[in-house]
C-alpha cells in the first residue's frame, strides 16, 4: 500500500480530468489570443467613434461565450459550478458600453481567459512534457535496446546500464506529474470559482464574495512573484547577460496592477467605479509603455503618443461622469425635496388624526364621564338609585376611555416593537387581527429603529386593509432581508382591487419613500393583493 | 326654557339632553351638524341653542359659524357655545356679533359641575352672558396697552368676574366686598371704558367686548 501511495493520483479519475482540463488550455489559448488581440485592436482603433459600442458589445458577448465554455469545462472536469453572465445590462446607447466596462465580471472573465492562455498554456505544456519525459525515461531501456541508437545518443546513453539509470528518475517524474496534475487541477478550480463566479451566485454573502476575490488577488500576486523570482534565478544562474526577465516582469506587473486596481475600486458606486477603472487602466498602460520605452533604448519618447491617445477618452469620460453626477444629484435633490414634503404632509395628517382621535375619543368620554358623575352627585340624596346607575355608567365610561387611549398610544408606537422587535410586534398584531395569518420574519439582526417602525406600519396597515376591505380569509406576512434591503410583503387571498390612492396606502408610500425605500401595491380585480415595501437598512 | 342641542358625538349629546331634562329644561331638538342646527332653530325658535364648535363635515369651526349666522337670522335665540378648547379669537368673533340676546362660551368640562352649568344655561337663556374662566383668563392674559390698562387691579378683577357672567352680588361674594363697593367699581369701569348708560346687562357685555375689541 505504502509503495503505491505516491502513485495514488494516477489511480483516481479526477487526475485525468485535471489533465484533460489542463490540456484544453492549448486550443483555448489560441482562441483567446485571437479574440483578445482582435477585440482590443478593434476597440482601440474605434475608440473615439460610436462604432466602438457595437464592437465592445460583440466583444463582451464573445468573452461571455468563451467564459461559459470555460464554465462548462470547469463544471464537467473540475466540478466547479459557476454561472458567468454573458452580457452586461445598461440603458441607452453609451449606457450599454459603460455597463460593459463597469461590469467586474467582464474583467474577471478576461482575466480568467488571459490566465488560461498564459499560465494554463504554460502549465499544460510543462505538465504534458513532464509526463512525456517521465514515460520516456521509464521506457528508455526499451528504446535503447530496440530503437536506433541515434534517438538516444543526445541523452548521452551509451549502455543499457546507463539507460536503466533513467528509470528511477522517470518514476519520480511520474509521481511528481500525478501530484502536480492534482495541484494544478484544484488551483484551476479555485481560479474558475473566483473569476467565473458570475452575478447569479446568490448563495454567497457580499462579505464572502469580497473575501474570495481578495484571496484570488493574493494568489495572483503570489504566482506572479513566484514566476518573476524563478525567471530572475534562472537569469542569474544563466550568466547574467541581458536582463530578459524584464519582459516577463512588465506584462505580469501590468496584469496584476489592473487586477488589484479593479478589486480596490470594487466598493465604489458604479459610475465612479467605471471612471476609476478607466483611469487606473490608463495609468497602468501608460506606466507599462513608459517602462518598455525605458528598457528599450530610450530614444524618441513615443509613449507620449500613447498617453495622448489614452488621455482623450479618459478626459471625455471624466467630463461625462461629472455631468452625469451633476444631473444625478439634481434628480436626487428633486426626489428628496418631494419625498420630504410628502413626509412632512404625512406627519401633519398623522398629527391631525391623533388630535381627532383624542377629541372624539378619550376627551369626549371623559367629559361624558364627568357629566355622569356631576348628575350622580346632584341626585345622591334625592334619587340614590338613579345616582348609582350614573356612577356605574361613569365607571364603564372610564374603562372605555382608557381602552381608547391605549389603542391610540399603540397606534402611535407599539411598545412591544421597541422591546421585542418586529417579529414579536407582528405576532401581537396578528393575534388581534382575527384572520388566519401566517407571519415569517427572517432577520439576523434588528434593523435601525426607523426602518423597523416603517416596516411595522406597512404590515399593520396592510393587515388592517385586508381585514376591513378585501374579504380575505388568509393573510401571509413575510419580512426578510435581501442584500441591504429589508423587505416586507403582505399577501391576502381577498377580492383585490385595493385603492392605491386611499389614505392609508398613500401614507405608507410616503413614509417608505421618505426613507428611500420603494413601495408597491399589486391588487388585480379578483385578487390576490400583495403590498410590498423595500427599505434600505444601511444609509 | 326651550333648548336645541347641536353636538356630533352621540355620547355627549345624549348626556347633555338628559342633564338638561333632569333640570327641567325642554330639549326640543338634538342635532348632529350645523345645517340641521340652523334648520332646527329656525323651525323651533327656541330660547337657547347649545352648540359644539366643531361639527361635521369639516370638524373645524362649523358650529361657531352656524352660531354667528343664527345671531343674525334668529336674534331671539340665545347661543351657548361649548368646546373642548378655548380660543380667544373664537370668543372675540362670537361676542363681536352681539347686539342683544344671551351669549356664552364654555369649556365642555363645565358640564361636570351640574349646578354651575345649569346656572350658566339659565343666565344665557335669559339674555345674559357666560364666558368660561379660561376664556376670560386668556383674554385678560394677552392684553397689552389696551383700554383695559386704564382700569385699576380691583376694577380688572371685577370685570373679569363680570365677563364670567356674574351678577354684582355674585362678584361681591367672590371678592369679599359689599355690593355697594362692587357697584361703584362697575360704574367706574363703564365710565373709564366710555360705555353710555343703558340697560345694565347690555353694558356688562359691552364691557367685556371692550377687552376683545381693544386688540
Amino acid at each position: 500500500m505504502s509503495l503505491i501511495a505516491p502513485f495514488r493520483p494516477w489511480f483516481q479519475a479526477q487526475t485525468y480530468r485535471d489533465l484533460l482540463h489542463l490540456a484544453t488550455a492549448v486550443p483555448i489559448a489560441a482562441v483567446v489570443l485571437a479574440l483578445l488581440t482582435a477585440g482590443w485592436t478593434a476597440i482601440g482603433v474605434l475608440l473615439i467613434t460610436p462604432l466602438v459600442v457595437p464592437v465592445l458589445l460583440a466583444y463582451r458577448g464573445a468573452v461571455g461565450l468563451l467564459a461559459r465554455t470555460e464554465a462548462a469545462l470547469a463544471h464537467s472536469l473540475l466540478g466547479v459550478a459557476t454561472d458567468p453572465p454573458t452580457s452586461s445590462c445598461g440603458r441607452g446607447f453609451w449606457g450599454h458600453a459603460k455597463a460593459v466596462v463597469a461590469d467586474p465580471s467582464f474583467w474577471r472573465q478576461q482575466g480568467y481567459l488571459v490566465l488560461r492562455m498564459t499560465l494554463g498554456f504554460g502549465f499544460a505544456v510543462g505538465e504534458l512534457s513532464l509526463i512525456a519525459a517521465a514515460a520516456g525515461s521509464i521506457t528508455l531501456p526499451i528504446w535503447y535496446r530496440w530503437s536506433a541508437p541515434d534517438i538516444t545518443s543526445s541523452w548521452h546513453v551509451d549502455t543499457l546500464g546507463r539507460a536503466f539509470l533513467f528509470v528511477p528518475a522517470g518514476v519520480a517524474g511520474l509521481v511528481a506529474a500525478g501530484w502536480l496534475a492534482r495541484l494544478l487541477g484544484s488551483a484551476s478550480a479555485r481560479l474558475a470559482a473566483s473569476l467565473l463566479e458570475g452575478r447569479r451566485d446568490v448563495s454567497a454573502s457580499p462579505e464572502q464574495r469580497r473575501r474570495r476575490r481578495r484571496r484570488a488577488l493574493g494568489i495572483h500576486a503570489g504566482v506572479a512573484a513566484g514566476i518573476v523570482l524563478t525567471q530572475v534565478v534562472v537569469w542569474a544562474l544563466a550568466g547574467r547577460g541581458y536582463f530578459w526577465p524584464e519582459w516577463v516582469i512588465l506584462p505580469l506587473a501590468l496584469v496584476l496592477a489592473v487586477h488589484a486596481w479593479v478589486e480596490l475600486v470594487e466598493a465604489r458606486r458604479p459610475a465612479r467605479r467605471l471612471l476609476a477603472v478607466h483611469a487606473g487602466v490608463t495609468a497602468a498602460l501608460f506606466l507599462f509603455v513608459t517602462l518598455v520605452w525605458a528598457v528599450t533604448g530610450r530614444g524618441h519618447f513615443w509613449p507620449g503618443w500613447v498617453l495622448l491617445g489614452l488621455g482623450q477618452p479618459l478626459a471625455i469620460h471624466f467630463a461625462a461622469t461629472r455631468a452625469g453626477t451633476r444631473s444625478r444629484l439634481r434628480r436626487r435633490v428633486e426626489r428628496l425635496e418631494s419625498t420630504r414634503a410628502e413626509a412632512v404632509d404625512e406627519q401633519d395628517a398623522e398629527l391631525r388624526r391623533i388630535e381627532r382621535d383624542l377629541h372624539d375619543g378619550a376627551q369626549a368620554r371623559l367629559v361624558a364621564l364627568g357629566l355622569n358623575l356631576g348628575m350622580a352627585e346632584q341626585k345622591f340624596r334625592s334619587d340614590p338609585e338613579a345616582a348609582e346607575k350614573l356612577v356605574a355608567e361613569a365607571r364603564a365610561g372610564a374603562a372605555e376611555a382608557l381602552r381608547e387611549l391605549r389603542d391610540l398610544a399603540r397606534g402611535i408606537y407599539p411598545p412591544v416593537l421597541s422591546d421585542r422587535g418586529l417579529g414579536a410586534a407582528l405576532e401581537t398584531l396578528v393575534d388581534r387581527n382575527g384572520l388566519e395569518t401566517t407571519v415569517s420574519v427572517a432577520l439576523d439582526e434588528r434593523p435601525p429603529a426607523r426602518i423597523e417602525t416603517a416596516a411595522y406600519f406597512v404590515a399593520a396597515e396592510a393587515l388592517a386593509n385586508a381585514a376591513k376591505h378585501s374579504g380575505a380569509t388568509r393573510i401571509q406576512v413575510r419580512v426578510g432581508r435581501r442584500g441591504d434591503m429589508l423587505e416586507v410583503e403582505v399577501t391576502d387571498d381577498g377580492r383585490g382591487g385595493a385603492d392605491e390612492s386611499g389614505n392609508g396606502l398613500v401614507g405608507l408610500r410616503r413614509r417608505v419613500e421618505a426613507l428611500d425605500g420603494t413601495f408597491s401595491v399589486a391588487s388585480p380585480d379578483g385578487g390576490p393583493t400583495t403590498i410590498r415595501a423595500e427599505l434600505p437598512c444601511e444609509s | 326654557m326651550r333648548i336645541v342641542i347641536a353636538e356630533d358625538l352621540a355620547l355627549l349629546r345624549d348626556g347633555l339632553a338628559r342633564l338638561l331634562r333632569d333640570n327641567d329644561f325642554e330639549v326640543v331638538a338634538e342635532v348632529a351638524d350645523a345645517d340641521a342646527l340652523v334648520h332646527a332653530v329656525l323651525r323651533e325658535q327656541p330660547d337657547l341653542a347649545i352648540v359644539d364648535i366643531r361639527l361635521p363635515p369639516t370638524f373645524r369651526d362649523e358650529g361657531l359659524r352656524a352660531a354667528l349666522e343664527l345671531r343674525r337670522t334668529a336674534p331671539g335665540t340665545a347661543i351657548l357655545v361649548l368646546s373642548q378648547y378655548v380660543e380667544h379669537t373664537y370668543a372675540a368673533e362670537l361676542l363681536g356679533e352681539t347686539r342683544a340676546g344671551g351669549i356664552g362660551y364654555l369649556l365642555k368640562d363645565r358640564v361636570m359641575d351640574v349646578s354651575d352649568f345649569v346656572d350658566a344655561v339659565r343666565r344665557v337663556g335669559a339674555g345674559g352672558a357666560a364666558l368660561d374662566p379660561e376664556v376670560v383668563a386668556q383674554l385678560l392674559g394677552q392684553r397689552g396697552s389696551r383700554p383695559i390698562d386704564v382700569l385699576t387691579q380691583r376694577e380688572q378683577d371685577v370685570l373679569k368676574l363680570m365677563a364670567e357672567g356674574r351678577s354684582n352680588a355674585g362678584i361681591a361674594e367672590a371678592l369679599v366686598l359689599t355690593v355697594g363697593a362692587v357697584e361703584k367699581h362697575v360704574a367706574s369701569i363703564f365710565q373709564k371704558l366710555r360705555l353710555p348708560p343703558s340697560e345694565s346687562d347690555h353694558r356688562r357685555v359691552l364691557a367685556v367686548l371692550a377687552y376683545l375689541q381693544g386688540q
